[in-house]
């Protein structure tokens, strides 16, 4: 029997309960454009009450709900659940407060990343979380992700600044975690709910620890002829016990693809080019760039560029921050990874990935945040051409599995979601994923939030080509 | 419902508080120990529960890594499970997070009895759900920790301690958000109501910290002074030791700034109780003398929906002002402790 979405039309006016096609076309798919999936109905709230009677009537018809933020997972993990309700949260988009004295911003799941940063600035403050999205994506999408950025090794997850949040859960229940203070009693479930990927409620509330932004940044650009090499020298920072707040990898690949994409005037010859950088005091900063240069000096590098001013500063990152949808000039489609590995393993990992390129004739280009060992293939196929898909996807799961055989993760930062639901009992034993299962159904016992994602599944959702999220296409943003 | 045969884990018992239930059986986890992996260029190590806090950094300081956050009670001779479930963090705390940040991985058996392995090994992963963090705090009541792996950090060269004198909590607190929201990157900014002191730490190289001291005179005068003892009065605090040992009964109070006023005023109308605030007044740490003064902060807080927990001492019992009582709390016990092996999570 098919519920009758009458009692959920009645919280809301018509303009914010949306049934036709045509204006739902939005919410069928998220940044994994692989997959689609028509929903029953969006319904748009505008206030914490419209959510929380949403998710009520979901709980207790048993309808699936999928929260959804800005819709630019790359796993899946706003994909609407055929039949479902997508609950669309970008009008909750106030900052209701943001207090310079306590250092912390509260807001509205909907606000956008960015926009925390831009509201704290004139404190001297930001937040730090900083997904190349993050002129998109949305605070609630970051919790329910534990989103990550360029500068985790020193700053943390999204996890590390949540200090706390107001939830309803898929139960209903409406529960307040954590506080204004960054320290708590009792078990952290806070901690717990960052990372939930929506399956267990929706944030309606979140508490932000804002930092001071750093005085001053050293940012260098340095070339190497092999990816090794590059490699070494990320050990040989780490080794001389700096605490660099960025230190990501690109190989020739990626570097081609970010010159033809906006000419960040890499150095043309190389194999690969690190980025580091160090932030903090200015007198600070001053010693520590020698530290590094001494460093850097020993890795045999043939080229290095360091930043003279902001603007510099910005166009070396330029090149990083827009390698991968730079990555759409070289082909058609491609599928970015998301694997961790221990650092040391990093070389060692590398090579592999450059094998299995060559056995399965599939060509990845390859960008990482190295200072966590955390890499980010990108395997470019040709969606027109037929199996193109299937075979990348092949890859991609061999990717994974090496991660996860090195002693990694299948993810760093863009969450299990829909796309590695299947790899996730490859990388944790059964009684562990059992203790999953059993943690979910206690927020969730009619498994209506976000069913189908994270856990290996029955119901597949429908493939259909892959490509560029519709706003990297238009420019708006680009990947990391 | 208890089980019959309810357990405890307890590790040396440092917060004996924690570690004590009058219907279940202790269960020692202190000769379950030893560093089993410590791999510096990782930032990582994966230590056995028992393991002591004190061993850990003397492995860690031989290759100049450290735990930021200052962990707690070392001395007194913590382990690393007993500081996840207790969620104890120190002054250090405020650069670059808790405990709970720099935990990657647990391996406990649930209340079944079963192996779980939570979290991962490397100092990134988003895969599953975060269930380490979940333990932080969890005080023993949903899972017996086993085995764990920490983030670990590099060593800065040098600290250097400073105190600023404020004549008032107002003054104090605006110095203490200014000192926070600099650009000074403060590694510790403490605050003694009654020394009428705010203490900072910097952490870095020698030179840079006496520049940094330098700019922090300028801005707050002959109020700023330098002090010699610096590392022991952090170990003090760290401890728990920074008054007479008759203060036995230690209390950690979560706070923001509309709550510090009232913890003030009770501490200052209290002949036995000493206050301290870490983490730039993000804790307050109460030590008090009798099971009174913790009944009476106890009525503060209940006020104030503020929660506290006693983690020293022998008092009545551990949790005190407003502990919510959620269904999702319960839940989640159910589902990591099925049969109630372990005590219920708090008594209020
Ligand atoms: C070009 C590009 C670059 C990217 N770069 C990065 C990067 O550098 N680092 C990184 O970590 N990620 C990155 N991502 C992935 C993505 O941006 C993040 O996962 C982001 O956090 C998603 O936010 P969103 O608002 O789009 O959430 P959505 O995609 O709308 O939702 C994500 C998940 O969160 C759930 N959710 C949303 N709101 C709530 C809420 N209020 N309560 C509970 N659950 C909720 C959804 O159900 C879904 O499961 C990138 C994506 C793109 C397209």
């Amino acid at each position: 029997m098919v519920t009758s979405l009458e009692g959920l039309a009645s919280i809301f006016p018509p303009s914010r309960f949306v049934r036709d096609a045509a204006n739902q076309a939005a919410f069928e798919s998220d940044g994994l454009t692989a997959f689609r999936a028509k929903p029953r109905a969006v319904v748009i709230p505008e206030t914490a009450g419209e959510v929380i009677a949403a998710v009520r009537w979901c709980h207790e018809n048993s309808v699936p709900f999928v929260a959804r933020g800005s819709g630019t997972s790359l796993s899946g993990g706003s994909l609407p659940v055929a039949d479902g309700i997508v609950i669309a949260l970008n009008r909750m988009n106030r900052i209701i407060e943001i207090d310079p004295d306590e250092r912390i911003a509260v807001v509205e799941p909907g606000v956008v990343n960015q926009h925390v940063t831009d509201a704290a600035a004139k404190y001297g403050l930001y937040y730090a979380p900083d997904p190349s999205s993050q002129s998109v994506c949305t605070i609630g999408g970051n919790v329910a992700f534990n989103s990550g950025g360029a500068h985790c090794l020193k700053y943390g997850m999204t996890s590390n600044h949540v200090i706390g949040c107001k939830a309803v859960l898929a139960t209903g229940e409406v529960v307040s975690m954590g506080g204004r203070s960054v320290e708590s009693v009792g078990p952290d479930y806070t901690g717990l709910f960052c990372g939930s990927e929506g399956l267990f409620g929706i944030g309606l509330e979140i508490t932000l620890r804002l930092l001071p932004k750093p005085e001053k940044f050293h940012t260098v650009l340095v070339g190497y002829k092999s990816l090794q090499a590059a490699g070494d020298a990320v050990s040989a920072v780490i080794d001389s016990g700096l605490l660099p707040g960025a230190l990501e990898i690109m190989d020739a690949l990626a570097i081609e693809a970010a010159e033809a994409a906006v000419a960040c005037g890499y150095p043309p010859e190389a194999a690969a080019v690190l980025i580091v950088e160090l932030e903090g005091p200015a007198e600070k900063i001053e010693h520590e760039r020698k530290q590094l240069d001494a460093v850097l000096a020993t890795t045999g590098h043939f080229a290095e560029r360091i930043a003279v001013d902001e603007a510099d500063r910005l166009s070396i990152w330029r090149g990083r921050k827009s390698a991968f949808s730079a990555v759409g000039r070289l082909s058609p489609d491609f599928l970015v990874q998301d694997g961790v590995v221990p650092r040391k393993r990093l070389g060692e990992a590398l090579v592999r990935i450059e094998q299995l390129s060559r056995e399965s004739g599939i060509r990845v280009a390859n960008v990482f945040h190295a200072g966590d060992g955390n890499l980010h293939p990108l395997i470019m196929f040709d969606g027109k051409q037929d199996g193109a898909l299937e075979k990348a996807e092949a890859l991609a799961a061999k990717l994974l599995r090496l991660c996860i055989e090195m002693g990694g993760s299948i993810t760093g930062e863009h969450g299990v979601g829909v796309e590695k639901r299947d790899f996730l009992p490859e990388m944790f034993d059964a009684t562990t994923m059992a203790m999953m299962e059993r943690l979910r159904l206690a927020f969730d016992p009619g498994l209506v939030a976000n069913p189908g994602k994270m856990f290996p599944g029955t119901e597949a959702p429908t493939l259909t080509q892959s490509g560029l999220h519709p706003l990297e296409k238009a420019g708006v943003i680009s990947r990391e | 419902m208890q089980a019959e045969t309810s357990i405890l884990p307890v590790g040396n018992r440092t917060k004996q508080p924690l570690a004590d239930d009058q219907q279940a059986t202790l269960v020692s986890l202190r000769e379950l120990k030893g560093i089993i992996e410590y791999e510096p260029s990782e930032f990582t190590f994966t230590a056995y529960a028992g393991t002591t806090i004190s061993e850990v950094n003397q492995v860690l300081h031989q290759r100049q890594q450290y735990l930021p956050f200052d962990p707690m009670l070392v001395d007194a001779g913590a382990t690393v499970g007993g500081s996840v479930a207790a969620g104890l963090s120190g002054s250090g705390r405020f650069r670059y997070g808790g405990i709970r940040d720099f935990v990657l991985g647990v391996k406990f058996l649930s209340g079944t009895g079963e192996v779980i392995n939570s979290g991962g090994k490397v100092v990134k992963n988003a895969a599953g759900f975060d269930i380490p963090k979940l333990l932080t705090g969890s005080m023993g009541r949903l899972g017996v920790m086993v085995e764990m792996t920490f983030k670990v950090f590099p060593m800065p060269g040098c600290n250097q301690t400073l105190a600023v004198a404020c004549d008032s909590l107002e003054t104090a607190m605006q110095r203490m958000s200014l000192a926070a929201s600099s650009s000074w990157e403060l590694d510790a900014i403490d605050y003694r109501p009654a020394s009428k002191t705010i203490f900072l730490r910097l952490a870095g190289p020698e030179q840079v910290n006496q520049i940094l001291f330098q700019k922090i005179s300028k801005t707050w005068g002959s109020d700023v002074t330098e002090l010699s003892d610096g590392e022991a009065i952090w170990r003090a605090v760290n401890e728990l030791a920074w008054t007479q040992p008759s203060r036995s009964l230690a209390v950690k109070v979560p706070v923001h700034r509309s709550l510090m006023g009232e913890i003030v005023d009770f501490a200052s109308q209290r002949n036995g109780v000493d206050l301290h605030f870490s983490t730039a007044g993000a804790v307050a740490w109460l030590l008090c003398e009798s099971q009174d003064d913790v009944d009476h902060l106890d009525q503060v807080l209940l006020g104030k929906q503020a929660a506290g927990l006693v983690v020293r001492g022998a008092p009545e019992r551990p949790h005190i002002g407003s502990w919510p009582r959620t269904e999702i709390s319960l839940a989640v016990k159910q589902a990591m402790d099925p049969v109630s092996k372990f005590p219920r999570l708090f008594h209020t």
